[in-house]
């Protein structure tokens, strides 16, 4: 006999308080919590949300469909430099335009990049993407009177929403967190749906999955879109949120960022790389303030750690020790 | 009804010739052994079957669509399915899940990106049908990779069986079983209705006694007979082949 079969008998609003605290945690810490912030801490939980977007996109091409990008920032650049050169070259103001053309953009983008990378797998994708995110690199850099060149694109106003909106730390963090929030519905609901489950038979075993009838390449194309628009959607609302998109953020740097996020956080899991992104800006945050120098050191040691002692990432470890935690406080719990 | 036809089959790797000019036609609802020493391009002629490799030269036929260069998972939509000689499973996640991913590789579903695939009732029904077939319902929650070789096998073959299969393709079905986990194979695969054709690659000697009404004996990428069990025990080249015959002197 299944021991799960035995339910407890009495305190059942006990197992549903065990059930629902994780949720009661999450809401309180992202809903009520940054409100009694500081407002430097206000726009750093924004920018974690943001990066934490732009990780869960990479995660569903890496985590879930074992697809290694090193261009994954190009369609979070593309996202944030449409958005940008819309407004600023082409006077563009409603966001209820520019975000809509600059995500479409950053898919239609996704699709051609797909295209071109998806004709060669394992390590020539890697280098694939490496040199197409490098190419768009350049162009960034080299198109000055469209993209500003080096120094980026400065000044980029603040969102025109059509109606009064008063744009301050905290009415930011609630816009990124809404928009946060809808993506993490979408994403959730895609990796728990067949599409999703073949994505990780791909990784798992792509020639297998072929002979069950699935055609991967496609799965491969149409989750590198799918993938790109996401990080559109985060290019988009980081150009706007910094005021500046420049060639970095298209470039190796941030898509080495974004596989740091997903790493440290737990590949293949859906809340890893938010959780990666809290961890990692969080000690980029502090470390560069005490030694503005060394922090990409610290950043290293932090890598290195996360590789040899937190296999698969801190969720992981995170759920395990939280069932130790629910099996410890749950009432009439058998333990084999 | 021809369920499957070859013509002239041939592929090359670089100067080796592994497969070399094959005819042979396979009727709907046989049992057909492909046996032969190691190296004779048995495996190979399957990844040509099932479409893991192209043909250097020579057709497929299967139920008289031409099949030579369409790519494996459409084939696997027309009714053609394959059991690998090395487990080939997924061996990161559950049974359960191996089963489902199987179950929706030839239904539109598969394509399907908002829906839970835990809402799918009636496929999750046929599923634990088919694991309970197995005896591996129980295993459900069980990763892969955790497993035993013997359980590993059984989820194989039942991997290749979701699909419904009209024309299955066994590549060692055996393979590495004891001989009582063999035998519950041999059962298995006896079990399978008339509607399915079954070609397989073996050296298990009781599992071609057991189950194939014909075999084809390859040699060195070549057809040297092709029977009747009977037919073939009496050929003397299979059995200079296979016993070694004395020079005389």
């Amino acid at each position: 006999m299944r021991t799960d079969k035995l339910k407890p008998i009495g305190q059942p609003w006990r197992e549903l308080l065990l059930r629902l605290t994780p949720y009661i945690i999450a809401a309180t810490l992202l809903l009520i919590l940054p409100l009694f912030l500081p407002p430097y801490l206000q726009r750093m939980i924004t920018k974690v949300l943001i990066f934490a977007l732009f990780a869960m996109s990479l995660n569903l091409i890496w985590g879930y469909t074992g697809l290694i990008s090193l261009g994954h920032a190009a369609f979070f650049g593309v996202g944030g430099y449409t958005s940008g050169i819309l407004i600023l070259r082409f006077g563009i103001e409603s966001f209820w335009l520019v975000a809509p053309a600059a995500i479409l953009i950053a898919t239609l983008f996704a699709a051609v990049f797909g295209f071109i990378a998806l004709r060669v797998s394992g390590l020539y994708f890697l280098m694939v993407t490496f040199t197409l995110g490098q190419l768009l690199f350049s162009l960034a850099e080299q198109w000055f009177h469209m993209t500003g060149g080096s120094h980026g694109l400065r000044g980029i106003p603040l969102p025109d929403l059509g109606f009064p909106f008063i744009w301050n730390t905290i009415s930011w963090y609630y816009v990124v967190f809404l928009v946060f929030a809808i993506c993490y519905f979408l994403l959730y609901r895609i990796v728990n749906s067949p599409f999703g489950y073949a994505l990780q038979g791909i990784r798992e075993n792509e020639p297998r999955m072929r002979a069950l009838g699935y055609n991967t390449w496609l799965y491969k194309y149409i989750v590198l879109i799918i993938a790109g628009l996401f990080a559109g959607v985060a290019g988009v609302l980081f150009a706007h949120w910094n005021k500046l998109i420049a060639p970095v953020h298209l470039g190796l740097p941030t898509s080495l960022l974004g596989l740091l996020f997903v790493i440290i956080g737990g590949a293949g899991t859906l809340l890893g790389p938010v959780i990666g992104a809290v961890v990692v800006i969080f000690i980029e945050f502090y470390a560069s303030i005490y030694t503005p120098e060394r922090w990409p050191l610290i950043l290293g040691v932090l890598f290195v750690i996360a590789i040899m002692f937190l296999r698969g990432g801190i969720f992981p470890h995170l759920v395990n020790l939280w069932k130790k935690v629910k099996s410890r406080y749950s009432y009439g719990s058998i333990k084999s | 009804m021809e369920a499957l036809k070859v013509e002239g089959l041939s592929k090359n790797f670089g100067g080796v010739q592994a497969v070399k000019a094959i005819s042979f036609t396979v009727e709907a609802g046989e049992r057909l052994a492909v046996i032969g020493p190691n190296g004779t391009g048995k495996t190979t002629l399957f990844n040509l079957l099932n479409g893991q490799e192209r043909p250097t030269s020579g057709r497929i036929y299967l139920f008289g669509q031409d099949i030579t260069t369409m790519p494996t998972y459409s084939r696997t939509a027309l009714g053609q399915a394959r059991s690998f000689q090395f487990t080939s499973l997924f061996p990161n996640l559950t049974v359960l899940n191996n089963t489902l991913l199987a179950i929706h590789g030839t239904k539109p579903s598969r394509y399907q990106m908002f829906r839970p695939i835990t809402s799918y009732k009636s496929l999750l029904a046929k599923t634990r049908e088919l694991l309970e077939a197995m005896d591996l319902w129980e295993r459900r929650d069980a990763v892969v990779k955790n497993l035993g070789y013997g359980e590993q096998r059984r989820l194989e073959v039942s991997l290749s069986l979701t699909s419904v299969p009209k024309l299955l393709l066994l590549d060692e079905p055996s393979c590495g079983l004891t001989a009582a986990e063999s035998a519950d194979m041999i059962t298995m695969i006896h079990n399978l209705g008339e509607e399915v054709t079954v070609v397989m690659v073996a050296h298990d000697m009781d599992l071609v006694f057991g189950l194939a009404n014909r075999i084809i004996v390859l040699h060195y990428g070549e057809i040297i007979a092709d029977g009747t069990l009977q037919e073939i025990q009496a050929d003397p080249k299979v059995q200079e082949i296979y016993m070694g015959v004395e020079e005389s002197v």
